[in-house]
């Protein structure tokens, strides 16, 4: 059960880093304008000359689940260094360890994971803190579930004491009326001067993708300035300190920075980043289309083959008069009617297989936004 | 997935370290549970309540000693508890005087918005008497529309930063409370858009009720069921938010205009706390709700006014347990003038210069008992109880080197500890003095405190000649000088020999509080009193004789005057001379001194746009491996390769053909593997891509080509490609 749900966390993570790239992309539309002149020419001159650019597609590119296996596999270079950069690192735990106490955040930055040492750090020197680590490199990361945990932890210990003070047993589930992320850090609050335990929260990349909007950073604020909470994070993106005001970084998050470079490879925090050689292109296209046609009717994915073949024999040609490709269709029995047809092409387009041109005669034509290779390829498969 | 987690390097450096390999993909999870006993530890250090100043709390104690010297290598957990302890202590003294500087300075203001509270309370009693029932009623009560405005002070804050404020209006708040208000504090989050109205309701009946609201509506009849509660209805409610202007205009408007309709049943005030000018507020909300406010106006001193004050006590007064070298305070004069100007990011960095100061030092828990009155007593029972490697450690302090007489043992250690007490109070003596003439012509402390802790101004004023010399200069360019800091104890000596006889009097009042300690100095400034005197009762004389315009007479007169100025000059640079000696010049100077400015720096301003590229850029830097030390500059297939990767790219423009990236990439990879196997000395990267088939050698270059960029992007130093351009990359960081 474990395993498949994970799998289907794994789905969705990868997904939702398919989205963000996306979204990144309509930025990095936008960033082109706002460029200063002269890089503007520099990005214009690049476009220009991008026709005799050199494609990605022209890289004698191996199989991705190839270049996946080499990848998790890869040897790390420079074990022995790193291995003793680390170790250098041990002996200022119990310096980082006294800043803690002192009130301050720690917050780690410098090239290279910090995961893995960051976790050592708090498993051999902070053994006096309830230590929760949030892995805020996933998309996944839900701040309400670990609000919720933090007010547990806090609970269990005020409530001992306050059966001790009082002699009454306390309820064991916290109070209602905890909707929202907002009450949740509202009680935390209120109970942690009392409580009698120290949490230590241990975030990595706190400028992960499911923390970085303002709502969850003012939210960490707030618990990091709570009397029995300290906060040990990492940042990896160079315009983190951007998330936080002066108020959050100086009288809430209490930053004592440090600079770490591990240049251990971001593994875990880039698994669910896509593969640059396969993430644009024909490639990633060739399958998501393979996809997306296999879930079709064999009716539809006739349909689609008519116009693959049509574009692949006239490639000079803008695209497909949509009444040529009704009248090719009628004819080999794929189509009834009009309506039909317009079925299939609403299904096409939505998927972004099929795009609708205006034809130099002034017709709406339908055209493939596939290289030919990609699209003889996909023609193969389909089959 | 494990195998991501158990990677060759982690395992190695990490070894103990057992993580779960599920973990890495979990959102959350809990590493461990604190142990029992630790944290009670834990949290009686943690916590700032109850902490005691004197010999109780002090890090020695016999018992531990003993243990300490019968094991003598003590376990570095005693002696952390030591420093912790006294960094506690020495941070909750300035604590406290920072509190109350701060506290003193808002004072007048806080009593000015209580009168005024006061007042508009009263006048509001006096006109309207409701009794409950009439309280309670959901709808308004019809009377004359001015008595439906609010009265409501705005307070100028003065400062752009809002950030110092928090902590006024924190105290305003408690001022308030502790006078009979009932106070609401909130702030521009309580006023937001998501939340709307309700929001800021619940906000502000949360803050006014002592018990949770469970269940309860948040609305104004809530609120006026509580107000008539028993002992609250005699009391005003007093809203205050301290950033006026970052709230949604909407929001506060519409709340604005929901309590004005209470307002003859409940007696509500606003506070708020304006960044800009008087008009803002105008600017800002919405007419209707405009018309229902009573507007005042109070201000707040200025940061410099508060910076002023806060050297005064913490830097000077208390200088003689924790004190800063010259390049830590030109650094920090130098980060609150240009880097932002705020008070807490001042006090914030010199939270952190304390804290690096007890956990770097080693002996400056020996600092500590510099508040006690029997300060060699207790370092005297200390060192019998210190182990040698301790002692030894206070031998090799770095101004003790040159010190011949401190070898001679226990005794002259605590002979220098005691000079150095007494030589920084003077020093603190000294300053003050000096700030009294500066608070005349409105100078800045900070520039002076800088000054009066260089050691080299020091060195250069120990003969004579040179301190006429180094004064002369300070004349020819006390403009220049003055801008960089460098001068201003020049400009104060000027700044007496053009004081009037009434302020040089006032002066050598304060003068006479400030230099109890040194008799010396005492007695001069009592002399020097009296002849102000007698030029005193010239004066009256002189202003007569102005009037008649006898100007021999008056020159006479003002002679008699400047040299009474020349006097009190001559005397501040007498004293300036013999007792204001920068503590770097004082042996042991380090048990209470902080000086590493790199490390306060880098512990506050974190740089990692620059940092991370550097890291990048000059990985051979840290990881200190054979193949870097031929040439640093070459790129080597055995470099880190994201490194490689972006020295690649730094020879690209805005934009990174993927393709021509790719391809130098591989040449690095592949080609120097074949000279190095020309060498006969392959490199690791070569060694295990040998005996690999080209296609696995493909897919390693391919892989590791993947593996880098996405590293640089998680670095946030690269965009993806788009659906526009899917062959090129942009870049994002352009020099350092």
């Amino acid at each position: 059960m474990a395993p498949k749900r994970k799998k289907v966390e794994v789905e969705e993570e990868e997904a939702r880093a398919q989205v963000e790239v996306e979204e990144e992309d309509e930025e990095e539309e936008e960033l082109a304008f706002s460029r200063n002149y002269f890089l503007a020419k520099e990005v214009g001159s690049a476009s220009g000359k991008r026709s005799a650019a050199r494609k990605v597609s022209e890289i004698n590119l191996v199989d991705e689940q190839l270049l996946r296996a080499s990848l998790s596999e890869l040897p790390t270079k420079h074990e022995k260094e790193i291995g003793s950069l680390l170790e250098s690192y041990k002996g200022l735990y119990s310096n980082w360890l006294f800043e803690l106490r002192c009130g301050f955040g720690l917050l780690m930055y410098g090239f290279g994971s910090k995961k893995a040492f960051l976790e050592d750090f708090a498993s051999s020197t902070l053994t006096s803190y309830t230590v929760v680590v949030i892995n805020g490199y996933l998309a996944s990361v839900n701040l309400k579930q670990v609000m919720t945990t933090i007010a547990e932890i806090l609970w269990e210990h005020y409530k001992c004491k306050a059966k001790i003070s009082t002699g009454k047993k306390q309820q064991t589930q916290l109070p209602n009326g905890l909707k929202s992320v907002d009450d949740i850090v509202t009680f935390i609050v209120d109970i942690s001067d009392d409580c009698n335990c120290s949490v230590c929260l241990l975030i990595h990349n706190i400028d992960g993708p499911a923390l970085r909007d303002p709502d969850s950073q003012q939210h960490l604020a707030r618990v990091s300035c709570c009397s029995c909470i300290c906060l040990v994070a990492s940042i990896d993106h160079v315009n983190a300190p951007l998330l936080w005001d002066k108020k959050m970084a100086y009288t809430q998050f209490k930053w004592s920075w440090h600079h770490v470079p591990t240049f251990v490879p971001y593994k875990v925090e880039g698994l669910f980043n896509p593969l640059i050689l396969f993430s644009s292109g024909h490639v990633q296209t060739t399958k998501t289309a393979l996809v997306v046609l296999q879930s079709l009717t064999p009716n539809a994915q006739s349909v689609f083959r008519v116009l693959a073949e049509f574009q692949l024999a006239n490639e000079k040609e803008e695209g497909m008069h949509v009444s040529e490709l009704y009248t090719k269709c009628r004819e080999q029995f794929l189509v009834s009617s009009q309506v039909t047809l317009n079925a299939h092409l609403t299904e096409f387009k939505d998927h972004k297989l099929v795009k609708m041109r205006r034809h130099s005669d002034g017709q709406d034509c339908l055209h493939i936004p596939l290289p030919t290779n990609a699209l003889e390829k996909l023609l193969q498969e389909l089959v | 997935m494990a195998k991501h987690q158990t990677s060759p390097q982690s395992a190695s450096s990490q070894g103990a370290n057992s993580q779960d390999a599920n973990h890495t993909l979990e959102p959350f999870f809990i590493l461990h549970k604190a142990q029992p006993q630790a944290t009670v530890v834990e949290k009686v250090s943690k916590s700032r309540k109850g902490r005691k100043k004197g010999i109780e709390s002090s890090p020695k104690s016999p018992e531990k000693s003993k243990r300490t010297t019968s094991d003598e290598q003590p376990s570095n957990t005693l002696y952390e508890q030591w420093w912790f302890k006294a960094f506690n202590e020495i941070w909750s003294l300035i604590q406290s005087s920072i509190e109350g500087v701060l506290r003193d300075i808002n004072l007048k203001l806080f009593n000015e918005v209580l009168q005024w509270i006061e007042d508009s309370f009263s006048e509001i009693k006096s006109n309207v008497k409701l009794s409950s029932s009439e309280i309670l009623q959901p709808y308004p009560l019809l009377a004359d529309t001015l008595c439906r405005k609010i009265p409501t002070a705005f307070v100028l804050t003065k400062n752009a930063e809002f950030v110092d404020d928090i902590q006024t209006f924190c105290d305003l708040g408690s001022h308030l409370k502790a006078n009979r208000c009932h106070v609401a504090n909130m702030s521009a989050l309580d006023f937001s858009l998501k939340f709307g109205i309700g929001g800021s309701v619940r906000s502000l009946l949360r803050q006014l009720h002592s018990e949770p609201l469970d269940g309860k509506i948040a609305d104004m009849l809530t609120l006026a069921k509580w107000y008539c509660e028993e002992e609250k209805n005699d009391k005003p409610i007093v809203v205050m938010i301290d950033d006026m202007e970052c709230c949604n205009a909407d929001v506060l408007g519409n709340f604005i205009t929901m309590l004005s309709e209470w307002v003859m049943k409940i007696p509500i005030f606003f506070i708020m706390g304006v960044a800009t000018t008087i008009e803002a507020p105008k600017n800002m909300l919405p007419s209707d709700a405009l018309q229902h406010l009573n507007p005042s106006k109070l201000t707040l001193g200025t940061p410099s006014d508060r910076m002023n004050s806060l050297v005064e006590s913490v830097l000077v007064e208390v200088c003689y347990c924790f004190s800063l070298g010259h390049e830590v305070s030109v650094f920090l004069r130098n980060y609150f003038l240009r880097h932002d100007g705020t008070i807490t990011s001042f006090i914030s960095a010199l939270k952190l210069a304390c804290s690096k100061h007890f956990s770097l030092e080693s002996v400056s828990f020996l600092g500590l008992y510099m508040l006690d009155q029997d300060s060699e007593e207790r370092w005297s029972e200390k060192f019998v109880y210190l182990p040698e490697s301790m002692k030894r450690c206070v031998l090799n302090l770095h101004s003790c080197k040159s010190e011949k007489n401190l070898q001679g043992g226990v005794g002259s250690i605590v002979q220098q500890l005691s000079d150095l007490k007494a030589s920084q109070r003077f020093w603190s003596s000294v300053v003050l003095c000096l700030f009294e003439v500066a608070r005349y012509s409105k100078m800045q402390f900070l520039d002076i405190f800088c000054e009066a802790t260089d050691p080299k101004m020091y060195c250069m004023n120990g003969s004579e000649n040179s301190l006429k010399k180094h004064f002369r200069c300070g004349d020819k360019n006390s403009t220049a000088r003055s801008s960089s800091g460098v001068g201003s104890i020049t400009r104060v000596i000027h700044t007496i020999r053009e004081m009037p006889v009434a302020a040089l009097s006032n002066l050598l009042d304060k003068w006479n509080n400030h230099t109890e300690e040194m008799t010396e100095i005492n007695e001069e400034v009592k002399k020097l009193q009296s002849v102000l005197a007698s030029v005193d009762e010239g004066k009256v004389y002189e202003e007569n004789l102005h009037n008649i315009r006898n100007r021999k007479s008056v020159s006479v007169i003002s002679g008699k005057r400047n040299s009474a100025n020349e006097k009190v000059a001559m005397l501040l640079d007498a004293m300036i001379r013999k007792y204001m000696k920068p503590l770097e010049c004082m042996t042991l100077h380090e048990i209470i001194c902080f000086r590493d400015v790199d490390v306060l720096q880098s512990g506050l301003i974190g740089d990692p746009r620059k940092t991370i590229q550097l890291d990048l850029l000059k990985c051979h830097s840290y990881l200190s491996c054979s193949c870097f030390s031929s040439d640093a500059k070459n790129l080597s297939p055995s470099m880190h390769d994201t490194s490689i990767m972006y020295k690649l790219a730094q020879e690209f423009g805005d934009v990174i053909n993927l393709y021509e990236w790719y391809q130098s990439f591989k040449t690095v990879l592949t080609s120097s593997s074949q000279t190095s196997r020309k060498r006969g000395r392959p490199s690791p990267a070569s060694k295990k891509a040998k005996p690999l088939p080209p296609s696995e050698t493909e897919a390693l270059i391919q892989a590791r080509f993947c593996g880098a960029v996405t590293e640089l992007q998680i670095s946030g130093l690269l965009r993806m490609p788009t659906k526009r351009r899917p062959d090129f990359i942009q870049r994002i960081a352009f020099g350092l």
